[in-house]
């Protein structure tokens, strides 16, 4: 069966100075899966996370979104194009000076012309959907960390975006908290057929969310495959990877030669 | 989005088609609006040609049957295919609105 491409990377790079950051990244990502990028810091997965979502331009290389080319679309056909995705960031990104409602229906505030009776009812309806059913007049302050992941993700959700993009969603939280946004990521993409997009290094959240899973490693794709096929994988590198062993093919610390070659450079 | 109403057994009928989403949820609350001032005791939505509806136009329903029951109005939901069906159960609306199968039934049980 051919599979919807909702989310198409062809030959992606990007250079920061003389660093290159992603070196000819190739991805499709399907219709209503959930899409795991895992790979160690500074991979290059994050800055491809930007790339797809609009936010940077590869030096070359095309991204495609929703089927538009993201090199021919001018800022207003790019903020209509942004208002069918949402996205859920590491440290929720949630204004503190606003009620937990206000964060959740700031784009609807902002982008429709709905009343705010009707507003104060999407707002009631996405919160219960994460689990915080009357909580929309407190302040993120007064929330846990668990609290403001799940409101970061209410706003995700407030505008019924066809793909959500979660950056480190469960980084920072302990292992149950972890486990429900987990969960609330697999069930929010199954009931309402929402394609997520997930960057982590959390090896527990990738096999419990992933229906795909690539891995990066210095700015290529080291493998991408099925759920299984990742975790059984047989590269050393993704080994390492998984197993999270400091001793392997992928090395921490750069040369010593290289260090004191810097040193007198 | 396009809405039009008949009077059917005394009571009104309102039959929306298309889709009632970010952009149309507006237009099908003030047409609602409407009925709701001259506080119209009992009105059927059939649905059958509603092809999508989005959390706006969900909670625009909501609002609407709402703003009925604050002068003792009684709203239905008919004719809803399964997929919008499903939408009133994952969010748990289902229980809140009166969805009957079809019109006739609708307009004839409605006392």
């Amino acid at each position: 069966m051919d599979r919807e491409v909702i989310i198409r990377a062809d030959n992606i790079v990007k250079k920061f100075g003389d660093r290159t950051i992603l070196s000819g990244i190739s991805l499709d990502i399907y219709k209503g899966e959930t899409f795991v990028i895992m790979g160690g810091s500074g991979c290059g997965k994050s800055t491809f996370l930007r790339h797809i979502i609009g936010a940077l331009k590869p030096d070359s290389g095309k991204v495609h979104l929703l089927g538009k080319d993201l090199s021919s679309l001018n800022e207003d056909e790019m903020d209509k194009l942004r208002m069918k995705i949402g996205m859920c960031f590491q440290s929720s990104a949630l204004f503190d000076s606003m009620s937990v409602g206000d964060n959740v229906s700031l784009g609807l505030r902002e982008h429709t012309k709905l009343d705010k009776s009707v507003i104060d009812i999407v707002v009631k309806m996405k919160l219960e959907m994460v689990g915080l059913r009357g909580f929309e007049d407190m302040v993120p302050s007064q929330l846990s960390g668990g609290m403001r992941k799940r409101v970061g993700l209410a706003r995700a959700i407030a505008m019924d975006p066809e793909i959500i993009f979660y950056d480190e969603p469960t980084a920072g939280l302990d292992p149950i908290v972890a486990g429900v946004i987990d969960k609330l990521i697999v069930d929010l993409s199954k009931k309402l057929n929402i394609t997520s997009v997930v960057v982590t290094h959390d090896m527990k959240s990738v096999f419990s969310i992933a229906d795909r899973v690539a891995m990066f490693y210095e700015g290529k794709v080291l493998e991408v495959g099925q759920s299984e096929q990742i975790k059984n994988s047989k590269n050393p590198m993704v080994r390492q990877f998984i197993s999270g062993s400091p001793d392997g093919p992928i090395k921490f610390f750069r040369q010593k030669d290289d260090y004191l070659e810097r040193l007198i450079a | 989005m396009q809405m039009k109403t008949e009077i059917k057994n005394g009571l009104t009928v309102c039959y929306v088609e298309g889709e009632i989403d970010i952009n149309t949820s507006p237009g099908v609350k003030k047409s609602f609006d409407k009925l709701i001032s001259s506080k119209t005791p009992r009105i059927v939505v059939n649905l059958s040609k509603v092809t999508y509806v989005d959390s706006s136009g969900l909670a625009t329903l909501v609002e609407i049957l709402k703003n009925m029951r604050s002068y003792g109005g009684r709203l239905r939901l008919s004719d809803m295919s399964s997929k919008i069906k499903s939408l009133f159960e994952i969010t748990k609306l289902e229980k809140l609105f009166e969805i009957i199968a079809d019109e006739k039934e609708a307009v004839s049980t409605f006392v």
